[in-house]
């Protein structure tokens, strides 16, 4: 009995440690966590009414981070990332790579980044405890400093500081967009997966030098942590209208805001969707500005707005 | 309670406590989950657990687990509609939910090899160059807006070409999310943008 007392102060005392780290430091283990450690998280994605169940895998080969992302229902759609390539094989399309260091559209990137890129927009505040995917997880809080974006809040594994749960909420605590792992399993060595994805030869990455250089436009206004990462001319992928394009993100939240010639029936002015993603129109003239993003549509809106060119 | 509660607790699962302090444990209210815990352990150390046993969770995680919010989808009042002065305006967002939620199972799937090719084939000029003149130099854009177009009635094929246009902007708005990724915010040096809140 005195062993099993022994046990259990040995358990509480690490507990008792991480009490003390502050919610940044969490961020931050969790952003080690999810460059360094070998392990499988299978997750769900709840976005208004659909459920998308995912598997990520994730490990080192050589030195290299290796990820491998696999959506579990419908036709196959998966993505490898090997190093900083990201390659996309989905039933609809030949696959392809573009440069990236991350797998986007499942975990934020920016988590495992340098998290106090993100301390522009955002405070970090600890919550709470809960029992998530039969682990016990420390609520981290990401609360916008304005209502210019979404708020997040992200649960870690308490002992893995990997991610649990990862919410993005709207100003009225409102849950837009969730996701939920169900099982997380640590690995102890690579998956075989994964190494043959270290050597498996992956299409090039698809050249970027088509990107035209677009007009140099400026914001009157942007929310503070907004900064401008592209601007370029391309044509939409659907409707092929040429356009000039310029995305700003924080790092959580990403912007596209689209200067076109306006078509016969003016787009709406805001919309809004149930899973957070508006979209916001400023017609000038025979020219639309459009911003897209998930972020409010009044944001989206005062952006359009305050478009200029230098 | 105190270290020294839990080692007398722990010492009275082992049986190793005399009357006076089992008195004393019995009035500190604090030490009875723990008795309780502790012989649970000590029960499943020697395979006499029950076939089930009723775990409590810990008040600790029941009132984490309170604070949160339901994980449930969100409610269908998400969508906000701003009180307009015009009609036109609810209409433009009733449509406009109603064609983005048709998009949203749509816009997982992008072509990336089509977009490739297409700006590949074309090389002349976009004809989005014109907006220039219209917009002058460095006045903001929402000095120069247009009268709102009200009562304007549309044809079916406006609707159409509407909520075409709409999915458009979103899917290109998803795969720029792509194409992006690689961009470090860190490499783009300039930061041109005058942040004045409120």
């Amino acid at each position: 009995m005195r062993l099993i007392l022994l046990a259990i102060l040995a358990i509480s005392l690490p507990a008792m440690a991480q009490e003390d780290i502050p919610a940044k430091a969490w961020l931050e283990n969790m952003s080690q966590a999810l460059r360094e450690q070998e392990f499988k998280i299978s997750l769900i994605q709840i976005q208004a009414d659909h459920i998308r169940p995912l598997v990520y895998i994730h490990g080192k080969v050589d030195g290299q981070e290796v990820a491998f992302l696999e959506h579990l229902n419908g036709p196959p759609k998966n993505a490898v990332r090997v190093g900083n390539t990201v390659t996309f094989i989905e039933h609809d399309q030949p696959a392809y790579s573009v440069h990236a260091n991350r797998i986007q559209g499942v975990i934020p990137a920016a988590f495992a980044d340098d998290v106090s890129k993100l301390e522009a927009g955002y405070k970090f505040v600890l919550g709470g405890r809960s029992r998530i995917a039969g682990r016990p997880g420390q609520l981290v809080r990401i609360i916008p400093n304005d209502t210019n974006r979404y708020g997040y809040q992200v649960w870690l594994d308490m002992d893995t500081y990997l991610p649990l749960r990862f919410d993005m909420i709207n100003d009225d605590k409102q849950l837009l967009e969730q996701l939920l792992v169900v099982e997380l399993l640590v690995l102890e060595d690579v998956p075989s997966i994964l190494k043959e994805a270290h050597k498996q030869e992956w299409p090039a990455v698809m050249a970027q030098s088509e990107r035209a250089a677009g007009e140099d436009w400026k914001f009157g206004w942007l929310p503070e942590g907004f900064k401008i990462l592209v601007k370029d001319q391309h044509r939409l992928i659907g409707s092929k209208d040429a356009v000039e394009y310029i995305a700003i993100s924080d790092g959580l939240a990403s912007i596209s805001v689209y200067v076109a010639k306006a078509g016969e029936a003016s787009l709406p002015e805001e919309l809004v969707t149930r899973n957070g993603l508006s979209l916001a129109t400023e017609r000038v003239g025979n020219a639309e500005v459009v911003a897209v993003g998930k972020v409010p549509a009044e944001t989206l809106s005062r952006i359009a707005k305050s478009i200029m060119l230098q | 309670m105190d270290r020294l509660g839990q080692e007398w607790v722990s010492a009275a699962v082992d049986g190793e406590l005399d009357e006076q302090m089992l008195a004393e444990l019995a009035a500190d209210t604090d030490s009875h989950e723990q008795w309780r815990d502790y012989h649970m352990i000590g029960d499943a150390m020697r395979g006499e657990l029950p076939q089930t046993v009723s775990v409590d969770l810990s008040a600790s995680i029941m009132a984490a687990i309170d604070d949160e919010p339901a994980i449930v989808a969100p409610k269908q009042s998400t969508v906000k509609t701003k009180p307009a002065t015009s009609n036109v305006v609810p209409f433009f967002k009733q449509f406009g939910q109603y064609a983005i939620a048709a998009t949203v199972a749509m816009v997982a799937v992008v072509g990336v090899q089509n977009y490739n090719q297409e700006t590949l084939l074309d090389n002349s000029p976009l004809p989005v160059l014109s907006t220039r003149p219209l917009m002058g130099s460095a006045s903001p854009v929402s000095l120069q807006t247009g009268a709102v177009q009200q009562n304007q009635s549309y044809t079916n094929e406006q609707v159409i070409d509407q909520r075409r246009r709409i999915n458009a902007y979103i899917q290109d708005h998803m795969l720029q999310q792509r194409l992006n990724n690689g961009v470090n915010i860190e490499d783009n040096g300039e930061v041109d943008t005058i942040p004045v809140n409120q």
